[in-house]
Order: structure tokens, then sequence, then C-alpha cells
């Protein structure tokens, strides 16, 4: 397999992810009007987003946390939703399973929804392991400068996306066309279709368990 | 006021325990011998997770377009999925859906 990795791939992932980040600087005003809501310092608000960096389950956590939750529900709360995150690591790892030590650190560390996505999106077009990982890393950084600045000026501005511009309706958009593409016949709009229809049957799990349980039937579905 | 001990304490623990989640299938890659058959699952994630994420999120929401019953933003994904399908374009999909979504709040609410 070509190890070269052909100029601009890593801008060209950079550049895939700007469209993306309409939907996650919504989401990170959310996130950092509701850590200074919670009066959470803006150092401790940039410390969490750079330890966990899992939006979602961040706000879950710091709804337990304003409730005075039980720590051990907070943070199994917050590792169920991050659960799905295995099944990004797993699909990622063939594409870095020959590389060193840091890039495995970085590339776990940065794993997303969006960021997997968008590289799996791409990923007909990216011609080695190489381009992937360069690809990923591109949509990576604007991933994090986009997520770090929005949740920065949300503690201090406030929520400052306009609500009648709507913009969280971004991040399912988004995930529309991140997903579309990499259905590549009848058998992957089958798995889409059912994921869709168990997630709303499933969505009154307790403890956010709806996602992963429907993310894992879906998954045994494709297997069968 | 959420005190700064118990504050630390979940936040380690939930860093620690998502960093494992993330980093322990691609730590134990180069020890796996990762079939065709593995792959070919793994390309079924993003089919298998997003639209859970999706659907949930646009189908329970509460809108306030009363001809559509507070459901625009469903007709909207409808819409906006069949022009990704043609154009193949991030961009416009979200576009026209932001577009469509504030048109239809600000004059049929």
């Amino acid at each position: 397999m070509a190890s070269t990795v052909r100029p601009g791939i890593f801008k060209k992932g950079f550049q895939a992810m700007l469209p993306i980040s309409t939907g996650i600087i919504p989401f990170g005003a959310v996130m950092g009007s509701i850590s200074a809501d919670a009066k959470l310092s803006l150092f401790e608000t940039i410390s969490m987003n750079v330890l966990v960096f899992a939006g979602t389950s961040q706000l879950a956590a710091i709804d337990l946390m304003a409730n005075n939750a039980a720590s051990a529900v907070i943070v199994m709360t917050g590792l169920i939703i991050n659960l799905r995150f295995l099944l990004y690591s797993a699909a990622l790892s063939p594409v870095v399973q020959s590389t060193g030590f840091w890039t495995k650190l970085a590339s776990s560390y940065v794993v997303t929804d969006q960021t997997y996505a968008v590289m799996s999106a791409h990923q007909d077009k990216l011609k080695s392991n190489a381009e992937s990982i360069t690809f990923y890393f591109g949509a990576s950084v604007c991933m994090l400068i986009a997520w770090h600045a929005s949740v920065v000026a949300g503690h201090i501005f406030g929520n400052f996306a306009p609500a009648s511009l709507a913009l969280d309706y971004a991040v399912p958009l988004s995930f529309v066309s991140l997903v579309l593409p990499t259905l590549k016949n009848r058998l992957y709009v089958v798995i889409a279709a059912f994921s869709s229809g168990v997630s709303l049957v499933l969505n009154g799990l307790p403890y956010r368990t709806g996602l992963i349980a429907t993310a894992l039937l879906s998954v045994a579905l494709a297997a069968f | 006021m959420i005190e700064p001990g118990y504050f630390w304490n979940n936040v380690i623990l939930l860093a620690i325990g998502t960093l494992v989640i993330r980093g322990s299938l691609i730590a134990l890659s180069a020890k796996l011998r990762i079939s065709e058959r593995a792959r070919e699952l793994f390309s079924f994630i993003p089919a298998a997770v997003l639209p859970a994420f999706v659907a949930p999120a646009v189908y329970f929401h509460q809108g306030q377009v009363e001809a559509l019953m507070g459901k625009e933003r469903f007709v909207i994904l409808a819409l906006a999925t069949a022009l990704c399908y043609v154009t193949r374009s991030t961009l416009a999909t979200i576009a026209f859906g932001l577009a469509a979504l504030y048109l239809i709040t600000s004059n049929f609410a």
C-alpha cells in the first residue's frame, strides 16, 4: 500500500469540516453558557473540554452535577453516551494499525462523531491509510478550533447563537450529509433506516442507553 | 454551585474512561488481525450510529408550524436528504436546511 500522501490532503480534511462547524459552534455556545450558568470557572470549563472532549457526555455530566447526582451515576452516564466511540475506534484500527505511539494516541483523542464521519464520507477519495490519517487530522484540527473557541465564547458571552436562526439544526443536517456517502448499496440504506426506526423506539431507555443499544443492534443486523 | 473536589473527581474519571473507550482498540490494533469481514462490518458503523442521533432529535422536536403539526424539522430534513442525495454537498444541505427552517418558522409560526 502506498504510504505517500498527496500534497493538500490535510487542508482538504480541514476544509471538509468547515461546513460541519455550523453545527459544532452553536453546540459549543450552549456548552459554554451552561457551564457558566452552573458557576464553573472558565478554567474548569476549558479543562473539562480538553480532558473529556465529548460534548454530549459533558452536557449530561454538568446537568447531573448541578443536581448533585452520585459520582457513579455521572461517570457511568457519560461513559455510556461515549461508548459509541468504541465503534469508531474499531473502524479506525486498520487505518492506524502500523503507525507509532503518538499518532495512535492523537488519533484516539480526536475520535468524535464528526471527525470519524467526515473521514468515512471521503474514504473513496483517499488512496492510502496515510492519506486517511492525514485527512482525519486536518478535519480534527478544524473541529478542535471550532469547539474550543465556541465553548470559551459561550462561557464569556452567554449563548451567542441567535435563537431565530436555530443553528442547532445544523447538527442533524450535517449528519445526514455525512452518512449518505457511506451508504454504498441497498443493505446500507436498510441499516440506516433500521437505526432511525429503532432509535425512536429506544429513545426512552434510562441513562441514555438508547443510542448505543440502537448502534449495536444495527451493526448486528448488518452482520446477520 | 458545583463543589470543586466533586467536579474534578467526576471530570477526571470521565476523561480517563472516555480515552480508554476511544483508544483501546486503536492501541491493540497492531496486535489484532483484522479480517476482511470485520472491515466490511466497520463500514456499516456510520449508518448504524448517525441516524440514531438524528431521528429522535428531529422527530421528537416540538416545532411551531401548526400546518405541519410542529414537525417542520422532520419535513425539512426529508427534503434536505433528497437534496443531499442529488448534490452530494454538505454545504448545500446545511444551507438549504437552515434557510428553509428560518423561512418557514418566521412566516408560518
